[in-house]
C-alpha cells in the first residue's frame, strides 16, 4: 500500500485533515520505542487504499526533540509517497519554516494543505495561488477541514502524485555567500563518501552547519574524526565572523527568504492587533482570574463527566451482574461456572463499566485540546507544578486523574518532552482516582462519623502531596535529563470540531481496551482462580488468604491483619473491591450495613486510617498498570508499581506508630 | 531620562515591542523559539507580562508564552 505522511506544526488543523481523509478507519498506537502517539489511517479513493501516516506535530526538523527526530526520519528515510505539509495559512512564516526544512531535504514529493483558509481569508489576508504554486514548486491546495472545504481535491492531487503523475520543483532557502559557499565546501568533501548515494548533501552540509549532533554522528561514521575535525573548526571560524552560534544565522536567513517567498503570492496581509483571543487571554491565563477560571472549568468539566457516566457505569454493572446470573444458571460444572460467571463476565465488566468514565474523561480532554484551553491551563499552572520539577501542562494528566488514572497516563501524550512524559505518569497513580474516593469515604464515612469530611480531605493531601515530593525525587534521582524551559504556543481559541472530538477520544479508548484489556482479563481469572483453589475465599484455605496470611506481618506493622491483606490484592483488579472483598470475609455480601457495623467492632479508626491510606497509595489498579506499560514501557510500569508499594508500605506503617504515639 | 534600547525580554512592559537581537541560553531551547519563529530581526509584542507568570508574545500571527527563565535570554531593542 502506498505511504501518505501529514507532516505540520502543532495546532494547524492536521488532526482534522487526517480525519477528514481517512474517517473512521483509523489506528491509535505508538512510535516504536517512544511515548509518541502515532496515528495511522486508510484512505480510500476509488478502488484504491493508501495508508495516511500522521507523522508528530512539530515547528522544525532538528535533533533537539524526539517528536522532531521521528518526522523528519520518516521523511528521510523516503517512507512515504506522498508528504502531505498542513500549513496553517492564518500564520505562514512560520508554517513556511517547516516547510523550508521538508523541501531542503531533497524531497520532491510534497503537496501543501494550505488549512483555515476562511480564518486567512477573516484576519484579511489574501493570496495569489496560482503564483503560490509557482513560487512554491509544488502543489498547493487551500483547505478549510473542518468544513470538509478542499479535501476532494487534496486527495485527488494526494492521489496522482503517488502515481507520479505530477512533477515537482521545489523551492529550497538559499543563504549568504559565505554560507553558500561553506555548504558547497561541506558538500564537495561529503560527494566523496557513500554518503552521496543515500542522503542529499545539501541538506547533510546545512545540518552540520547548525551542528546538528544526529548528522554530525552519522557524517563521522562515513568521514572519520580528521575530516570531521577539519569541518567543524571551519565551522567555528564561521561562527566566530558572524559572533553567533550558525543556527540563529541559518533560522534568520530562512526566515528573510520566506519573507521575500511570501511577498510574491500574498497580497494583502493581516494587520497586527489585539484579538478576541487576547483578550480572552487576559482573565484566563491571569495569575488569579485565571486560576478562579480554570477552577469552574475544571469542576464543570468533572460535573458532566460524572453527570454523564455514572448512571452508563450502573447500568453496566448490574447488566453484566445479571448477564452473569443467566449465563451461570446454563451452566452445570461448578468449576466452569466459577470461571466463566467471576472470573471471564466478572473481569470484561470491570473492563467494560470504566469504559464509560474512561471515554467522557477522553471526550472532556479532547475538548480542552481542540478549544485551546489546554495550553492556557498549562500557563495557569506552569509556576506551581515546576517548583516540583514538572511542566505546567502535567497538570490536565493530574487532573483527569481524579476521574481515572488510565486517560489520565493516556494524556500524558500532550507534553512534549520525554522526560516530563514519564515523570509524570509515575506519580500520576498517587492522585487518587474515584474508585478510591468510594473506599475513603465508606471507611471515614464509618469510622469517623463527625470529622468523616476532614479525614477523607486528610488523605487526599497526604496522598496529593506525596505525588509532588514524589515528583521532586524521581524527578532529581531515578529519571535523568533536563528540565524543559516553557515554551508554549497559545493557539486562537476555537469551537472544537465535535466530529473530530468524538473519533479522537473513541480512537483512544478503543485503544485502551485492546491494549489493557487482556491484561485485565487476565488479572481477574488469575485472582478468581486464587480466591477459589484449593478452597473458596472464606473458608481460609484459599491461595489468596494463604498470600494474606504470609503478609500478616507486614500488615501487623501498620496495624493491619490478613484480611486487608487479601483485600488489597483483590484492590488491584479496581480499587473498589477492597471493600466488597471485605464483605466477602465477613460474609455479609454486599450488605454496606453490616459490613459497617462488623468493621467496627474489628477495627480501631486509626486501623481504618492506614487502611484508607494504604489503599490510596499502594499498587495502581491493574489497568493504570496495563496503561503506563503501554505508554511508557515495561521498566517504568514495573519501576511505578514497586515504588507505589514501598512507600505505601513505609507510609502506612509510619502513620500507624505516628497515630498511636500521638492518641497515646 | 534615557531610556535602554537593549533589554532583555523579561524588562520589556505590556503593550511594548521591539525586534529580537540575540538568544541566550541552551542550545535545545534556542531551536525551539527558531523554529516558533522567534528570531534575531524578528518584530516581537508583548501581550501580557505580569510577574511572576509567564509573559505572552506576539510574533506575527502567533501568540507564544515563554516562561521568566527563558524570556530573560531573549534580548529585544525597543521599538518606541
Amino acid at each position: 500500500m502506498k505511504v501518505v505522511a501529514l507532516a505540520g506544526n502543532p495546532n494547524v488543523g492536521k488532526t482534522t485533515i487526517f480525519n477528514a481523509l481517512t474517517g473512521l478507519r483509523q489506528h491509535v498506537g505508538n512510535w516504536p520505542g517512544v511515548t509518541v502517539e502515532k496515528k495511522e489511517g486508510i484512505m480510500k479513493y476509488k478502488d484504491e487504499e493508501f495508508l495516511v501516516v500522521d507523522l508528530p506535530g512539530t515547528y522544525s526538523l532538528t535533533a533537539h526533540s524526539i517528536d522532531e527526530l521521528i518526522a523528519r526520519k520518516f521523511i528521510l528515510e523516503g517512507n512515504a509517497d506522498v508528504i502531505v505539509d498542513v500549513v496553517d495559512s492564518s500564520c505562514l512564516m512560520r508554517n513556511l519554516f517547516l516547510t523550508m526544512e521538508i523541501l531542503e531535504m531533497g524531497v520532491k514529493n510534497v503537496v501543501i494543505a494550505l488549512n483555515k483558509i476562511d480564518l486567512a481569508e477573516k484576519k484579511g489576508v489574501k493570496f495569489n495561488f496560482k503564483k503560490m504554486r509557482k513560487v512554491l514548486g509544488v502543489p498547493v491546495v487551500p483547505t478549510n477541514a473542518k468544513e470538509g472545504r478542499g479535501i476532494a481535491e487534496l486527495k485527488k492531487i494526494i492521489v496522482e502524485m503517488a502515481e507520479g503523475k505530477i512533477t515537482t520543483n521545489p523551492v529550497t532557502p538559499v543563504y549568504d555567500d559565505i554560507i553558500e559557499r561553506e555548504i558547497s565546501h561541506i558538500s564537495e568533501i561529503l560527494r566523496e563518501t557513500a554518503l552521496a548515494e543515500k542522503y542529499n548533501l545539501r541538506w547533510l552540509s546545512i545540518k552540520l552547519l547548525t551542528r546538528d549532533e544526529e548528522v554530525i554522528k552519522l557524517v563521522l561514521r562515513y568521514l572519520g574524526h580528521e575530516k570531521m575535525d577539519e569541518i567543524l573548526q571551519h565551522i567555528g571560524e564561521l561562527e566566530e565572523h558572524y559572533k553567533r552560534s550558525l543556527d540563529i544565522i541559518i533560522a534568520n536567513q530562512k526566515y528573510e527568504f520566506i519573507d521575500s517567498l511570501i511577498h510574491k503570492f500574498v497580497t494583502h496581509f493581516a494587520e497586527q492587533k489585539e484579538t478576541l483571543s487576547d483578550q480572552l487571554d487576559k482573565i484566563l491565563t491571569h495569575p488569579v482570574y485565571g486560576m478562579v477560571s480554570l477552577l469552574i472549568i475544571f469542576y464543570f468539566l468533572f460535573k458532566f463527566v460524572f453527570t454523564v457516566g455514572t448512571p452508563i457505569q450502573e447500568a453496566l454493572d448490574s447488566f453484566f451482574a445479571s448477564l452473569g446470573d443467566i449465563i451461570g444458571s446454563y451452566i452445570t460444572n461448578e468449576t466452569l461456572r466459577g470461571l466463566v460467571v467471576d472470573g471471564i463476565i466478572g473481569g470484561v465488566g470491570a473492563v467494560l463499566s470504566f469504559f464509560p468514565l474512561v471515554f467522557l474523561l477522553f471526550i472532556a480532554m479532547s475538548i480542552l485540546e481542540d478549544s485551546g484551553y489546554m495550553a492556557r491551563a498549562a500557563v495557569v499552572m506552569e509556576r506551581i507544578m515546576r517548583k516540583f520539577g514538572l511542566p505546567g501542562k502535567s497538570f490536565i494528566p493530574m487532573v483527569l486523574a481524579f476521574g481515572c488514572n488510565v486517560p489520565a497516563i493516556m494524556a500524558t501524550r500532550a507534553l512534549d518532552d520525554e522526560r516530563d512524559r514519564i515523570l509524570t505518569m509515575l506519580v500520576n497513580p498517587l492522585v487518587p482516582c474515584s474508585a478510591r474516593m468510594v473506599v475513603i469515604t465508606f471507611l471515614t464515612g464509618v469510622f469517623f462519623e463527625n470529622h468523616n469530611a476532614l479525614v477523607a480531605v486528610s488523605i487526599y493531601a497526604i496522598s496529593l502531596g506525596l505525588a509532588l515530593i514524589s515528583a521532586l525525587i524521581l524527578g532529581k534521582f531515578v529519571i535523568k535529563g533536563e528540565e524543559n524551559p516553557f515554551i508554549i504556543e497559545l493557539p486562537d481559541y476555537l469551537i472544537p470540531s465535535w466530529g473530530s472530538v468524538v473519533i479522537h477520544s473513541w480512537e483512544r479508548s478503543k485503544e485502551f481496551l485492546r491494549k489493557a484489556g487482556t491484561v485485565i482479563l487476565a488479572g481477574a481469572v488469575a485472582i478468581w482462580y486464587l480466591s477459589n483453589y484449593p478452597q473458596p475465599v472464606g473458608t481460609g484455605l484459599s491461595y489468596v488468604e494463604m498470600i494474606g496470611k504470609t503478609l500478616e506481618p507486614l500488615a501487623k506493622l501498620m496495624g493491619l491483619d490478613w484480611k486487608a491483606a487479601v483485600s488489597l490484592i483483590f484492590g488491584i483488579i479496581a480499587k473498589e473491591n477492597v471493600i466488597a472483598t471485605y464483605g466477602v470475609i465477613y460474609g455479609v455480601g454486599e450488605s454496606g450495613e453490616a459490613l459497617a457495623v462488623l468493621m467496627k467492632q474489628a477495627m480501631t479508626p486509626l486501623q481504618a486510617f492506614v487502611l484508607a491510606l494504604v489503599t490510596t497509595l499502594y499498587l495502581p489498579c491493574i489497568a493504570t498498570i496495563a496503561a503506563i506499560r503501554a505508554e511508557g514501557g515495561t521498566k517504568w510500569a514495573i519501576v511505578a508499581s514497586i515504588y507505589n508499594l514501598f512507600l505505601a508500605t513505609v507510609v502506612g506503617i509510619l502513620a500507624y506508630h505516628l497515630g498511636l504515639f500521638i492518641l497515646g | 531620562m534615557v531610556m535602554l534600547m537593549y533589554v532583555r525580554l523579561t524588562q520589556m512592559r505590556e503593550g511594548e515591542s521591539g525586534i529580537v537581537v540575540d538568544i541566550q541560553g541552551g542550545v535545545g531551547a534556542r531551536q525551539r523559539l527558531l523554529g516558533m519563529g522567534i528570531t534575531p530581526g524578528v518584530r516581537i509584542w508583548v501581550i501580557k507580562s505580569l510577574r511572576p507568570g509567564p509573559i505572552i508574545v506576539a510574533v506575527g500571527t502567533s501568540r507564544i508564552a515563554l516562561g521568566r527563565g527563558i524570556a530573560d535570554k531573549i534580548i529585544v531593542r525597543r521599538v518606541i
